[in-house]
């Protein structure tokens, strides 16, 4: 078995604007272990989110060599592409992304949906991972019922309850206050600790950074161990 | 499975999100379902109801009407048709008949009569019963006497002759004695027309006291099963050598019942056209419904393939909400055109049929309106860029 849960080589993605081309990332080459807590940080524009993007099947990068939980990643057939991003991916995102005329429950066990899985069943898994982030009491709100912070909690769950081998969380405490962002933190760490969750967290602050096993830089798409 | 029942459940909950416009899409379904089912409707009821009006008499009556040809003008001689059920078989009774119409006068108060020439056969054939006092029989041939139908017997009624049976009718100067009343009939068929403002006269008499008094029509009673091409040889063939060389058209209710199916159904055709003009703009105003609603929602497309949404899975979220919207106008339209054709079916004083095929043309044509209108916003929907979806 495959030491590596994401294991990316040279990995290279261009947008062509009008007539320039702009270079977002110039050949990452980037390894996250399992149960792995890493952080990449790098300023705005740097291409961070691009990157995450592209470690979530979502977008196809232009050359470079892809392979996640020993899976060689192939972009020619969407369907295969969508299954695996159900399957071994779960996003947590700046802005929760929460739907919004659903119940908390109902949130979290969107992924599964789209496994087929039965009714029961998914009300179930999706009561265990709210209870898992202490959230359960808040399973019958509906998103605008909740703080930031609550939403966020129920966005970590939806990512977890796919039992995906990693999570790619970007900014995910962008929007929440100081002493919300170190809770949401410390239940990444926890996750991670307790659980041996792969997680990827992309962020600004270099303070929390720090808190993770690893940090990674990125600048003007070149990334640099820091 | 489940996720079939979590679209339906999320189809609702976004349809009645944004219900103010869903209900403007669905009224466009309930217009256009509900004209194209009262059209459809109400062109079954007029078909049910003329063929109705057919059956009424029976269906083994024809008419032998005379050639208009130059050559072949002579009138029917009436003791040539009295002789026809003898002389062919296949005949088994016949009404020969004249009629002319013209004003009546009672004081100041005027009529359209219909005055007609019959033989007591014409009674038998055409269902036709006395509401008061007798029929004509044939013993009553070249008397000044006459039965007098439903609508004229009222206006008899209403201007000085309360009791028409006994009573005395004078037209073109002479008297005839009314012996009978008609019952009400139905105009349509191969009922000649207007014998509810009818004067029924003895043929015998009206050929010679009536101004045009040939005979140019003849209803006759077929034997059972007569192959009407069989009819039309034989009956042609006795007038041709009877009547030197008359010409005869010979109409059976079978075939008018055919003619006017095929009539009604161009009619009906033509009903369903119009009603598609009104479903097609109600389609329109269901696809632009859910455009708006694929744009509005881009971010949850977004956010549904990066949780692992199969293209199809969108596409059919998408298809399901607008067959649901489509369905509910449909169904509803279907009510509203049912009860629009029950009502005409009520002011016509028509027998109101419920047209089966109609309904499930209703919600057949609602569910492709669905996903002819759904399909275009709900492929669009599928095809968006994951990430530039999120990001909107
Ligand atoms: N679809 C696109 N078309 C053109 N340019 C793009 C596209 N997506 C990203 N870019 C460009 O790529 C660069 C990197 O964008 P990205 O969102 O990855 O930055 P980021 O590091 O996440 O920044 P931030 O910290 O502000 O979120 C930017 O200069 C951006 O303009
Ligand atoms: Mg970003």
């Amino acid at each position: 078995m495959n030491e590596q849960m994401l294991d990316i080589v040279d990995i290279r993605k261009s947008y062509r604007v009008g007539p320039t081309e702009v270079n977002v990332l110039k050949g990452i080459n980037l390894a996250v272990a399992r149960g792995e807590l890493l952080a990449i940080i790098g300023p705005s524009g740097s291409g961070k989110s691009t990157l995450m993007h592209m470690l979530g099947l979502l977008e196809k990068p232009d050359s470079g060599l892809y392979s996640i939980d020993g899976t060689r990643v192939t972009y020619d057939d969407d369907r295969a592409l969508s299954a695996l991003r159900n399957r071994k991916i779960g996003f947590v995102f700046q802005q929760y992304h929460l739907l919004p005329k659903l119940t908390a429950l109902e949130n979290v066990g969107v992924p599964l949906t789209y496994r087929g899985m039965a009714a029961d069943e998914i009300r179930k898994r999706s009561r265990t991972y709210l209870a898992k982030v202490d959230i359960e009491y808040r399973a019958d709100h509906r998103p605008n019922e909740m703080s930031g912070g609550q939403q966020q909690r129920v966005a970590i769950a939806r990512a977890l309850v796919g039992q995906p081998a990693i999570i790619l969380a970007d900014e995910p405490t962008g929007a929440l206050d100081q002493k919300t962002g170190e809770e949401i933190m410390e239940l990444f760490r926890r996750l991670n600790r307790e659980d041996g969750i792969t997680i990827v967290i992309i962020t600004h602050n270099p303070a929390l950074a720090c808190q993770c096993g690893r940090a990674v830089k990125i600048i003007d798409g070149m990334i640099y161990s820091a | 499975m489940n996720l079939l029942r979590v679209n339906f459940n999320e189809a609702f909950r976004s349809l009645w999100g944004a219900r103010q416009r869903s209900l403007l899409a669905l009224i466009g379904i309930v217009i256009g379902i509900g004209s194209v089912i009262a059209m459809v409707s109400i062109g079954t009821i007029v078909q049910q109801e003329s063929i109705r009006q057919f059956k009424d008499m029976g269906v083994d009556i024809v008419t032998i009407r005379r050639g208009f040809s130059e050559s072949t003008a002579a009138p029917f001689r009436a003791d040539v048709i009295a002789r026809l059920p003898q002389e062919k078989p296949l005949i088994s009774e016949v009404a020969p008949y004249v009629n002319s119409g013209g004003d009546y006068y009672r004081g100041r108060a005027k009529i359209t009569l219909e005055q007609m020439g019959v033989t007591a056969a014409f009674f038998s054939i055409n269902k036709l019963a006395a509401a008061q006092g007798r029929l004509l029989s044939d013993l009553d041939a070249n008397r000044y006497c006459c039965v007098v139908g439903a609508e004229l017997a009222g206006f008899l009624r209403q201007n000085g002759m309360p009791e028409p049976v006994g009573g005395r009718i004078t037209v073109n100067d002479r008297a005839y004695t009314i012996v009978g009343v008609l019952a009400p009939s139905a105009e349509g068929g191969l009922r000649p027309f207007g014998i509810n403002r009818g004067m029924l006269a003895p043929l015998a008499t009206a050929q010679r006291s009536f101004p045009n008094a040939d005979i140019n029509t003849i209803l006759a009673r077929v034997a059972p099963n007569t192959p009407i091409e069989r009819l039309k040889a034989e009956v042609s063939d006795y007038f041709a050598k009877k009547s030197r060389g008359a010409q005869v058209e010979i109409t059976s209710a079978e075939e008018l019942i055919e003619r006017m199916k095929k009539q009604m159904q161009m009619f009906s055709l033509l009903l369903g056209a119009i009603g598609s003009i009104a479903l097609i703009v109600g389609g329109i105003g269901v696809m632009n419904v859910m455009l708006i609603s694929v744009t509005e929602r881009r971010s949850e497309i977004g956010l549904r393939r990066a949780l692992g949404a199969q293209r199809g899975d969108i596409q059919s979220q998408f298809l399901i909400e607008s067959v649901i919207l489509c369905l509910v106008g449909g169904l509803i339209g279907i009510v509203l055109g049912t009860g629009v054709a029950f009502g005409f079916a009520r002011l016509s004083q028509w027998q109101f049929v419920m047209s089966y095929t109609s309904v499930m043309l209703g919600f057949g044509v609602s569910t492709l309106v669905g996903v002819f209108c759904g399909f275009y916003p709900a492929r669009t929907a599928s095809r968006l860029d994951p990430i530039k979806a999120l990001r909107s």
